[in-house]
């Protein structure tokens, strides 16, 4: 097993060292890595399926006792599961596209040749920078129905001032328009990013060419954001499936569960309920909603390449 | 205990110096604590009272933690730290529907190996908190105070219409009508509209007793022998009058946003005629600050047409986490917490109600907090919610349907159906 002397050259003193091969090395090299994806990926995901197959209530005072597919077989009975799903594609179907467009307003808006950027950059950043909780908290007074500056704006229109809360599309059109506003931001980030990356020569070219600004925009600037968007859209789809803090901090789900989303389901049952059993099936299903959606993204990509 | 006060007054009599003193004691039997209060319940006021163990126990020292400001974020909170088998926490306060959990869950140690005669040591206490604290046997807490709902009600403003306090809920809502009508007329000249009845609609644990008041007060149980004795008819009737004080505007449009604390403030900046609340808001009415002070009277809660006057049973417990490292000292501070001094003590500087019947007769509780004599029979009376380790289910099955009746997203009806095929599933 020693080194050929003919391929010494071509070797690492380190690898000679340790007299290994170039595939046990490779090895070597990624099982720091490895062992921490196993550590804090592999293992969680692996035991949060292991769990679902249980019965496992910590407020039952009995041990955890094997279920099979039972956990399952309730979930699809549950008519809140039904509708905390249908809140968080509905918050999906509704923000994504919606951040999306007010992103790309954003971006194409700082990426004006102002004379000082920062300010401008600087008020892009402060919505993404801010926490999703506070955001909600803040938001929820915005829309409080006595308190809140907005029905105040409405009022001195002379309109009748909205209970946003006190209605299920009201309070779901209030939760919408924080998480647009709060997520717009990280889009424009991604989105102005891409911009950069176009060259200006191109938009001479055109220029001599007599296309007109709004054709420059379908034809050069669109295409070329392409890559950008996907992106952009891949992380806010599945933090859209995620969402959490912004309707538990601005309605708690209410009225009733009308703005309650998976994962405070999934929160309710674990953290409230104790119920880790049922809770972990409920988060395999939108483990499993998150895969999906991820695949069906790259497979767009790759199409498209 | 002797030989470590003995060991102090040699050390202190040697002229040592303080730090000296203080580790010699800490070495003998000595613990830092760390106690869960909850925030909403004048912390401020426990600190004394551990300032006073600390004192009478040198060498103890008590951290307080405190966190949450409704019963069910600090429920949360308390899921988090013993599902995980934390030891950082020593003592915890724990509203009166918990202990049940907390038994079947195994996160409390029972106090039976030191309190002595069982059976004889929890008789001194109001049986209520004896009853909920005793779970198969075993006392998995003890009593911190007790409480119980009320109707808060302007003195002032009855006199001043001639009214009298109302005994059932309709003739709360003739009487409402008449204060609010004269006090909103134009001619009046008041900043904020004046609201006729201030209760608890949001999705908290609070909405839970709003529900049970009226359904209790047609004579029905929800919970019977541990199983499920739901009366639709009276559920029905229970939201039917909720939402009547919604639609003939006696309660304000947006009482679906209204949480325990925001009644107690609302009524607190004088914009409240009657308000259904717990005993520690008395002690902020009559502070300086409030707008209110010496203006405010407390009854028992109304009844339905041809019910009985019923109130909902609060309170909250002392409890030792069974992870606590701290076992003996833990027990001991929770002994002294629970104990007739630091209860007269509470009731003095924080109007929280006695666990001990006799301090209701108590010459400097009465001098400090006048109706706490009558509220003895309130509190004796009042009803306890369902006692069941899954009580949490049970709580969000109910306040998340007060919260959408009272918002007008479900009728009582689809409500009441809703209620009880959820119930179902969780109490069978």
């Amino acid at each position: 097993m020693t080194a050929q002397p003919n391929r010494e050259g071509s070797k690492s003193s380190f690898t000679r060292f340790l007299d290994l091969s170039e595939t046990k090395l490779a090895a070597l090299l990624l099982a720091p890595a490895a062992i921490l994806l196993v550590l804090i990926v592999v293992y969680p995901v692996g035991r949060l399926i292991w769990t679902s197959f249980f019965n496992l209530s910590l407020t039952s005072g009995m041990p955890a006792s094997f279920a099979g597919f039972e956990n399952y077989g309730l979930l699809l009975k549950d008519p809140i599961f039904w509708q905390t799903t249908k809140n968080t594609l509905l918050i999906t179907v509704v923000t994504v596209p919606g951040a999306l467009l007010l992103g790309i307003a954003l971006a194409l808006m700082a990426n004006l040749p102002f004379e000082r950027k920062w300010p401008v950059r600087l008020s892009l950043l402060i919505p993404w920078a801010l926490p999703l909780s506070f955001a909600g908290l803040i938001f929820a007074w915005f829309f409080h129905s006595e308190y809140g500056v907005v029905n105040d704006v409405l009022r001195r229109f002379g309109l009748k001032g909205i209970i946003w809360f006190n209605s299920e599309e009201w309070a779901m059109t209030a939760i919408c328009l924080t998480i647009i506003w709060k997520t717009s931001s990280f889009m424009a980030l991604i989105i102005l990013a891409g911009l950069q990356t176009i060259p200006r020569s191109l938009y001479e070219a055109a220029d001599v060419d007599g296309a007109g600004r709004v054709r420059q925009f379908f034809e050069i600037t669109l295409p070329l954001l392409k890559p950008s968007i996907i992106i952009a859209l891949i992380f806010r789809t599945i933090t859209a499936l995620q969402t959490f803090d912004i309707p538990y901090t601005m309605t708690r789900g209410g009225p009733g569960s009308s703005t309650a989303t998976l994962a405070m389901y999934i929160h309710q049952n674990t953290v409230d309920f104790l119920d880790l059993g049922y809770g972990s099936a409920l988060a395999v299903v939108m483990f499993l909603l998150s895969m999906a959606v991820t695949m069906v993204y790259l497979r767009f990509i790759r199409s498209t390449r | 205990m002797s030989s470590h006060k003995s060991l102090s007054v040699l050390l202190a009599g040697t002229a040592l110096s303080f730090t000296a003193l203080t580790f010699a004691a800490s070495s003998v039997s000595a613990a830092e604590l760390r106690v869960f209060a909850s925030s909403q319940h004048r912390p401020d006021v426990w600190r004394k009272a551990f300032d006073m163990y600390e004192a009478e126990n040198p060498g103890n020292k008590i951290i307080m933690e405190t966190g949450g400001n409704t019963s069910e974020l600090q429920a949360q909170y308390l899921n988090t730290v013993m599902s995980a088998k934390d030891s950082s926490l020593d003592v915890m306060i724990l509203d009166v529907i918990r202990p049940a959990q907390f038994a079947a869950a195994g996160w409390t140690t029972p106090f039976n190996s030191t309190i002595g005669d069982t059976k004889a040591f929890m008789s001194k206490y109001l049986p209520a908190y004896a009853g909920a604290n005793t779970i198969d046997g075993k006392v998995v807490a003890l009593p911190a105070f007790a409480d119980a709902m009320f109707l808060y009600y302007r003195k002032d403003l009855l006199e001043k219409h001639g009214v009298a306090i109302p005994k059932t809920w309709s003739e709360l809502t003739v009487a409402a009508k008449k204060v609010t009508d004269a006090e909103n007329a134009p001619a009046a000249g008041r900043q904020s509209a004046l609201q006729g009845l201030s209760f608890q609609a949001k999705a908290i644990e609070g909405a839970v007793c709003t529900f049970l008041l009226p359904y209790w007060s047609q004579g029905k149980d929800l919970v019977t022998d541990g199983k499920l004795t739901f009366d639709k008819d009276a559920a029905t009737k229970s939201f039917a009058l909720w939402k009547s004080f919604v639609d003939s505007g006696v309660a304000k449009a947006n009482i679906a946003e209204v949480a325990t604390d925001d009644t107690r403030k609302e009524f607190q900046a004088g914009e409240v005629l009657f308000a259904i609340g717990w005993s520690y808001a008395w002690g902020q009415f009559q502070t300086d600050a409030s707008a209110v002070k010496d203006k405010v009277g407390v009854a028992v809660l109304p009844a339905v047409d041809g019910g009985k006057p019923v109130s909902c049973l609060g309170g909250w417990e002392w409890g030792v986490s069974s992870y606590s490292k701290n076992q003996v000292e833990a027990q001991k501070l929770v002994q002294y917490l629970s104990s007739p001094k630091i209860s007269e003590f509470m009731a003095v500087n924080a109007s929280l109600l006695p666990v001990f019947p006799e301090l209701y007769k108590d010459a400097d509780v009465l001098k400090a907090v006048p109706w706490f004599g009558s509220a003895q029979e309130i509190v004796t009376s009042a009803k306890a919610r369902p006692v069941t380790p899954r009580y949490n289910e049970v709580s969000e099955i109910i306040r998340t349907t007060v919260n959408a009746v009272l918002a007008g997203t479900m009728t009582p009806e689809k409500g009441v159906e809703q209620m009880e095929s959820r119930l179902q599933r969780v109490l069978r």
